[in-house]
């Protein structure tokens, strides 16, 4: 017995057992306490109340929602909200850290100075605030009568409108999916050890993998496109208001806009850091074989950054993914502003919180197992052989 | 190979300067090379050797004066640069190997990309220069799991890979414990009885006794001596040489 606990092994086993219990304890605590002092003021609590139909209307939805619907399909569009938000925000801001970022690297001294600039500005400024200015610019637009148009787009006080194709739904999704294949599927081809072909040699099966999932998508937008109407539907001017296409109201705008802007100023100095890391020795001897300097920026300098960035980005990315919280600032109806709602007309707090922290924690976990698994397989190999 | 270049000097410099800002770190530097033929340059710190080879392959762009290399003028015709690059290897102090790449992969990658040659053969040919440095079985692995001595034979292959003519050596061996540094001189000593054309920047007076045509002594950004080793290492005049050599064979 007392070598059993000598060994190190179960000594750990032993330390993670107890851990695990008396959190698992504490919690188990807290909700009793919980449970009587509500049952004393008279509140039942539950999980029944996601059942039944919430009363009230979101602004903003994916998917559809009316005011019968029960609460767990409203969180649903909640979340939906908060992903569509988040991932927007994260694209955009990875697009603007990414420019900025390189701008700060560049030998031209004017990019530096302006990308500086961005960064100082940018970061220094409460993200709430940002969100607020983008809010009260947009909603300053003209209305729709006098809107902005910009291919095919309208951009108005109400928001903005955009085309969307007269393809049914279902066909709509599986066309995404399909064009999201036609890029993902070849890159997983150029990389998979499974194929006998060299690493290299294989574009021919990748363009044509390419080609057949873009194919596919094709028809399945002609088999589900609607009956009788033009392949776009272009939002117009009828009456007073704006038809046709699809609105994206200002709160979405201001949100995303802000996240990418203030965003992008933090991945910038990621990016930054990232190429800074990569050792001058490297590009010189890459130019030294006679590399052109993209051959260089893409064979060498890239990956190298991009190992030394993903570890610090994953971390932004989830950062920023919290970031879409501020939806109820401007009463954009994201998975929180639907937590906070749902408190007000159900009054279940604990419960209604405790799915809001689930959510988040579900969302925020995903992405992060995701960066973890890009980053251990690209990451620099150290003692172990490749495969 | 050599019968469809130009024939003269491998290298020939002629009144080279060279400023960093304000510094003059190679002051009116003259310099031929001849094919085949093995110089040793060495000096002390900051005397402008690292300079001086950089400026042969285009690391570092003079200011001043001109450089010939296989009869072509560096100068800001890029064309004139690509077409040299791919002709003159370096191998650095600090290896500088491709951490992402596979040893085979970083030996191919530019037959591959600058010279196009096909997959199989630039795998073929990185076999057989990995062969040559005495590591074919480490083809497999990645840079950090190999030895210094090892990382930098690596290097030799990868520049070798490319076919080039003249190999450029940026002290190779001063960052490696001595079994290390035997590893290196070896396949350094090798490649020189092929005929390489081989500038090396070295502070290894061994090497430099046994394979060197001449050694050349810089210091202050200048060529102060420029002698075949045994003249060089008997019977130099030179004060600054002199000092030099005491201080590396001193003991
Ligand atoms: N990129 C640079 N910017 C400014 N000064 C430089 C730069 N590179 C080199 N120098 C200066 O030029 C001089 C010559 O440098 P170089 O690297 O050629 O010396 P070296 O003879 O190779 O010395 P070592 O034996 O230490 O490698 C040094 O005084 C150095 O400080
Ligand atoms: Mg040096």
């Amino acid at each position: 017995m007392v070598s059993l606990l000598r060994n190190q092994k179960v000594r750990n086993a032993l330390l993670q057992a107890l851990y695990v219990g008396s959190l698992a304890a504490t919690v188990l605590a807290c909700v009793m306490i919980a449970r009587r002092n509500l049952a004393e003021q008279g509140i039942t609590s539950g999980f029944d109340f996601l059942f039944k139909s919430t009363g009230w209307d979101v602004n903003f939805s994916l998917l559809p929602a009316t005011a019968n619907d029960p609460n767990w399909w409203f969180f649903l569009i909640g979340i939906v909200n908060t992903l569509f938000l988040g991932t927007t925000g994260l694209v955009l801001a990875t697009i603007v850290g990414t420019i900025v970022g390189l701008a700060r690297t560049s030998s031209n001294e004017l990019a530096r100075l302006l990308g500086r600039t961005y960064v100082d500005i940018f970061r220094n400024i409460p993200l709430i605030l940002q969100v607020f200015f983008w809010y009260a610019l947009i909603t300053h637009l003209p209305t729709p009568r006098a809107a902005h148009e910009a291919f095919g787009m309208l951009l108005t006080s109400r928001g903005l409108y955009v085309p969307v194709p007269n393809v049914g739904g279902t066909a709509l999704a599986a066309a995404m999916l399909a064009v999201i294949a036609a890029i993902a599927f070849p890159v997983w081809l150029g990389r998979t050890p499974r194929l006998n072909q060299p690493f290299g040699e294989r574009s021919t099966i990748q363009l044509a993998s390419a080609a057949g999932a873009l194919a596919c998508a094709a028809i399945l937008l002609a088999v589900g496109r609607l009956p009788d109407l033009p392949l776009l539907d272009f939002p117009a001017l009828q009456g007073l208001n704006l038809k046709g296409g699809l609105r994206i109201p200002p709160e979405f705008s201001a949100l995303a806009g802000a996240i990418a802007i203030y965003g992008g100023s933090y991945i910038a100095e990621i990016v930054r850091g990232g190429f800074k890391a990569v050792g001058k020795g490297q590009m010189e001897a890459a130019l030294s074989l006679g590399l052109s300097p993209w051959r260089v920026f893409t064979q060498v300098r890239l990956p190298l950054a991009l190992r030394a960035m993903l570890p610090i980005l994953a971390n932004q990315y989830v950062w920023l993914m919290k970031a879409t919280t501020m939806g109820i600032a401007v009463g954009f109806t994201d998975f929180f502003m639907i937590v906070a709602l749902t408190i007000n007309h159900s009054g279940q707090t604990l419960e209604v919180i405790g799915i809001l922290m689930a959510g988040f924690l579900a969302i925020n976990l995903s992405l992060a197992a995701v960066f973890n698994r890009i980053n251990k397989a690209i990451a620099l190999k150290g003692n172990q052989l490749r495969g | 190979m050599d019968s469809t270049l130009p024939s003269g000097p491998a290298v020939h410099i002629e009144g080279l300067d060279k400023h960093y800002g304000s510094f003059h770190a190679l002051r009116k530097i003259n310099l031929s090379v001849d094919r085949g033929e093995k110089i040793v340059i060495c000096g002390p710190s900051g005397s402008g050797k690292s300079t001086l080879i950089r400026c042969i392959n285009r690391l570092e762009q003079h200011d001043g004066g001109r450089i010939a290399v296989l009869g072509t003028e560096l100068n800001d015709d890029v064309g004139n640069i690509d077409g040299i690059g791919r002709e003159v290897g370096m191998v650095f102090q600090h290896f500088n190997l491709f951490p992402h790449m596979t040893v085979l992969e970083n030996c191919m990658i530019a037959p591959v990309i600058v010279r196009k040659r096909p997959r199989a053969e630039a795998e073929t040919t990185a076999r057989r220069f990995l062969e040559k440095v005495r590591i074919p079985e480490q083809a497999m692995k990645f840079p950090s799991q190999l030895s210094g001595g090892q990382q930098q034979r690596v290097a030799i292959a990868r520049a070798l890979c490319m076919q080039p003519q003249i190999m450029l050596f940026d002290e190779p061996t001063s960052t490696l414990d001595p079994e290390m540094i035997a590893e290196v001189l070896d396949v350094m000593v090798t490649l020189a009885s092929e005929g390489m054309t081989m500038i090396c920047v070295t502070h290894e007076m061994g090497f430099a006794r046994r394979v060197a045509d001449r050694v050349i002594f810089m210091d202050a950004g200048e060529i102060v001596e420029e002698a075949p080793p045994e003249a060089f290492f008997t019977s130099s005049r030179n004060e600054r040489t002199r000092q030099f050599l005491s201080q590396v064979l001193g003991h």
